[in-house]
């Protein structure tokens, strides 16, 4: 004859089970309301950091040739000699920076601002522009510093004005376009810096 | 042509006529047969219709709640119809009825494993989720505070210029060199303090 065993509710082996089921769920419940207490806390002055984004020792020599470059820069600027002043600055363009360190795009964008206004000075109006406009198209983000080549790329757009001026009535409707520019240049300019103090008192 | 079924009734007799003295002793007979039975003392040997009718009689009596079981008997009876509705084949059962035995049974055999693998989904859930947390500031680096994920001063961080600058005047949008000394600065201050914290090395 056939033997039936009618299963126990919670045999030992079943019993165990779900007591160690109930243990580790327990457990890893208390460890994360323990771990959300400890999330609850004011802003820190320190922040989670990446190994890249640590100032290092590429970072600093990088900044301290582009220093170097700006001060030769001035030393040429000094002497008149405005064509060698632009290559030191020119330079600062090509200077490797560590990969994704924010403080590259300021620099290379405040190079171009200053590279922008030497050739403007120069009557290199075109090339000028060119700069500008790659420093514009390379930047990740809204910074002072590019709200700076928004500045100097509306200084370009009065230049170019005056120029049309001296040409007579014939460049009147450019002269007045390139004024045009110029005020929705500077007007990117505000905008941005308006957006980045704004930023930074709340940061504060 | 006559039937058995047509003898039997033929044998009948009516209810209304008097019993005859040889009905008269068998029934006495048989109600002692009856009485010696449910005394337990059942004669050993008996005619093949005496005993048809004392089962009949034992069942009518039961049915009427006069007779209890004993428990083993009780017992015995409950099991062998619970084995009958456990042992009936699922196949057998397509579009019958399952019977509440065979549910609970069922239930009782599924009930641990249901509850333990409950359980376990639930630890694992909770384990996963503690394993794929975003670490907090508490989880700061201890011991090598440039690992992945440390928590260090903002100073020692490469970080945008914008706070240390700030908005740039039209008069000064060529002051490059000097905006570059005030980052280099501020950068070499960062940069000493952490190689300080770390007792000189890089």
């Amino acid at each position: 004859m056939k033997k039936y065993v009618i299963p126990v509710f919670g045999g030992l082996p079943f019993v165990l089970a779900v007591a160690l089921a109930a243990c580790i769920a327990c457990t890893g419940a208390c460890l994360i309301s323990c771990s959300g207490e400890r999330d609850v806390r004011p802003p820190p002055t320190t922040r989670i950091a990446d190994p890249s984004d640590i100032i290092d020792q590429e970072l600093m020599i990088a900044l301290a040739q582009a220093k170097n470059f700006h001060h030769k820069s001035k030393v040429y600027m000094a002497d008149g000699n405005l064509t060698a002043a632009t290559t030191s600055v020119r330079q600062i363009l090509s200077l490797h920076f560590p990969k994704a360190a924010p403080e590259a795009d300021d620099v290379r964008n405040d190079a171009r601002a200053l590279l922008a206004k030497l050739l403007m000075s120069q009557g290199q109006l075109d090339e000028a522009t060119r700069t500008i406009e790659e420093g514009l198209a390379a930047s990740q983000r809204e910074s002072f510093f590019v709200a700076n080549l928004y500045t100097v790329q509306g200084e370009l757009h009065e230049a170019r004005a005056v120029g049309f001026d001296a040409t007579g009535e014939p460049g009147k409707a450019a002269a007045i376009d390139e004024r045009r520019a110029a005020i929705a240049s500077y007007d990117r300019s505000i905008q941005i810096n308006e957006r980045l103090q704004k930023t930074l008192l709340e940061e504060r | 042509m006559a039937t058995q079924d047509d003898d039997n009734v033929a044998r009948i007799p009516d209810p209304d006529v008097e019993p005859t003295a040889s009905e008269l002793a068998h029934a006495r007979r048989f109600a002692e047969l009856v009485d010696k039975t449910l005394s337990g003392r059942t004669p050993p040997a008996m005619s093949a219709d005496d005993r048809a009718l004392l089962e009949v009689a034992t069942v009518i009596r039961a049915a009427h709640g006069s007779l209890e079981l004993a428990p083993s008997q009780q017992r015995a009876v409950v099991e062998d119809a619970l084995r009958q509705a456990i042992s009936t084949p699922a196949s057998a059962g397509r579009g019958q009825v399952t019977s509440i035995a065979e549910g609970r049974s069922r239930l009782r055999r599924r009930a641990p494993w249901i509850v333990a693998g409950t359980s376990t989904l639930v630890a694992a859930a909770a384990i996963a989720l503690l394993w794929l947390r975003v670490p907090g500031p508490g989880d700061a680096a201890r011991g090598n505070p440039v690992a992945r994920g440390a928590e260090v001063p903002q100073e020692w961080i490469s970080r945008s210029a914008d706070a240390l600058v700030g908005p740039i005047a039209r008069d000064h949008a060529g002051d490059a060199g000097a905006r570059i000394d005030a980052i280099f600065a501020d950068r070499l201050d960062g940069f000493r303090t952490r190689r300080l914290a770390r007792g000189g090395k890089r």
